[in-house]
């Protein structure tokens, strides 16, 4: 038989010491990118960690390291962590803002305090994003911060994407908003015919 | 709530907040993630725990629970994992394998170098009897090289069935009868006991997908078959569990996953590998930072 089998022991998994801890706080910091890489996965789930992460993601070129960086903030998903992630919104960088809307998404109980203030960012792309971060809350909770939103925003594209998050999501109260967001946007036609077919899929008529 | 098939006159009361108390422990713990959709399997579940531990209140069971007295979290975590499998499951992956893996896998072997096999969750052990039958039967190399295959898996009461190596029929429902009669012999009173030398040819370990030390200690496997266990995992922990796998991968490393899982909406580590009978996802032979 050709089949060859090793007897390794293998122990069972234990507790991050204090040493090793700051050991992996340091490799945060190093020149190897697999030490980095080794460093944030190691640091998964550790509250105290938020700090020294939301640096290192903050500095990391490397797109592996990076996902474990975002991996490891979103193990701990904590108020902190999302603290930690949110400035990424604003990032000029595509594949950090994606990435902090992955990882964000996946905290929907922790994000949930920080939408108000995100739907009403000066900047409308963080606006954009922050609808997305609705996605997965509780239907009742985002129809009322996206309803909320859309009956004062005046950017089209930032309905546009409230909308489109509604039509998956929404419930019936939001059906009189989004006919008065289509009314408002009479003159930029793609809204109203959003708007229309958001109503029609809550309805059960899509 | 009352909790049926507790222990005593009356039934163990327990709240929503407290089952939500628990599973947020087997989540942290595990990675396995129930949400409400669930309740009926939580609720069975820590029922039997509440009563095989003789606990009066869920307070008293979680207190057994979280100190891990008479070693209870693996006994909740056995009881919470499926391990619903039969020989030659979703065998056109088993075909990949001896049709294109293997030929990618050899090419970078020196010459000694064992090609390395993980089956995890391996569950009762019929993926990797089924990965070393399947080598047997379709790879005209099988004897040219050292194979090495584990099976791990985070039940321990699995993996000791696997070890056993002893299946009813419904296991065996895709073998054929030529098969059954060279690779089992009958266990009484209605089993079928796997070849010997299979059995003694393939490690069975226990191994946690989503603790990272835990899989520290695998390393350098050529293909790791991983499958329908994601699907059980929230966000987070599936990509904890892919970035655990990526590292116990040699670079240009294989993994399959089930079929109804992808890697692309998990996590950009890995690359998509479209082969005639399969999908698989292969870890870069370089690391060039970008992905």
């Amino acid at each position: 038989m050709p089949f060859v089998k090793r007897d390794t022991a293998i122990p069972s998994a234990a507790a991050l010491s204090a040493d090793e801890f700051a050991a992996h706080i340091a490799a945060l910091g190093s020149r190897d990118p697999e030490a980095r890489w080794r460093g944030a996965r190691a640091l998964a789930g550790r509250a105290e960690a938020v700090a020294p992460l939301a640096v290192a993601l903050g500095v990391e070129a490397n797109s592996r390291v990076r996902e474990a960086i975002i991996t490891a903030l979103m193990r701990i998903g904590n108020a902190a962590s999302v603290v930690a992630l949110v400035p990424y919104l604003r990032s000029q960088d595509a594949g950090q803002r994606a990435a902090a809307i992955e990882a964000l998404q996946a905290l929907p109980r922790e994000i949930s305090p920080f939408l108000t203030a995100l739907l009403a960012d000066g900047d409308s792309d963080v606006r954009i994003l922050a609808t997305e971060l609705a996605r997965n809350l509780p239907a009742a909770e985002a129809t009322r911060l996206l309803c909320g939103l859309l009956s004062v925003e005046a950017h089209p594209n930032v309905c546009a994407a409230a909308i489109d998050v509604l039509a998956e999501v929404g419930t019936d109260d939001a059906i009189p908003v989004l006919e008065q967001c289509g009314r408002r946007f009479a003159s930029t036609p793609f809204l109203p015919f959003a708007a229309a077919k958001a109503i029609a899929l809550i309805s059960g008529e899509g | 709530m009352a909790l049926p098939g507790t222990q005593g006159p009356r039934a163990v009361q327990v709240t929503r907040e407290e089952v939500e108390r628990f599973c947020d422990f087997l989540y942290r713990r595990t990675g396995m993630s129930f949400t409400e959709g669930k309740r009926y399997y939580i609720d069975r579940r820590l029922a039997e725990r509440i009563a095989a531990t003789g606990s009066t209140s869920f307070q008293s069971y979680f207190a057994i629970l979280r100190s891990d007295a008479h070693d209870e979290i693996e006994r909740v975590v056995n009881a919470f994992t499926v391990n619903e499998t039969y020989f030659y499951r979703e065998d056109h992956q088993l075909r990949c394998m001896t049709s294109n893996l293997l030929d990618e896998v050899i090419r970078g072997k020196r010459t000694g170098e064992p090609i390395r096999i993980w089956s995890i969750p391996c569950s009762t052990g019929e993926e990797p009897y089924s990965i070393a039958m399947w080598l047997m039967e379709n790879w005209k190399q099988v004897d040219q090289y050292d194979i090495e295959i584990v099976g791990s898996d985070i039940d321990t009461r699995a993996l000791d069935t696997a070890t056993n190596g002893v299946y009813g029929d419904r296991s065996l429902m895709r073998l054929s009868r030529d098969l059954i009669d060279r690779y089992f012999a009958p266990a009484p009173p209605d089993g079928h006991r796997i070849d010997a030398g299979l059995r003694n040819s393939i490690r069975f370990t226990r191994a946690n997908l989503i603790e990272v030390k835990d899989m520290a200690h695998y390393r350098d496997f050529d293909i790791v078959f991983c499958r329908n266990v994601l699907i059980y995992f929230d966000d987070s922990s599936r990509r904890i569990a892919a970035e655990n796998l990526y590292d116990c991968l040699r670079p240009g490393g294989y993994i399959c996953l089930g079929h109804s899982e992808t890697m692309s909406r998990i996590s950009p580590l890995f690359q998509v590998c479209r082969f005639s009978d399969a999908i698989v996802y292969q870890r870069p032979e370089v690391d060039h930072g970008q992905l």
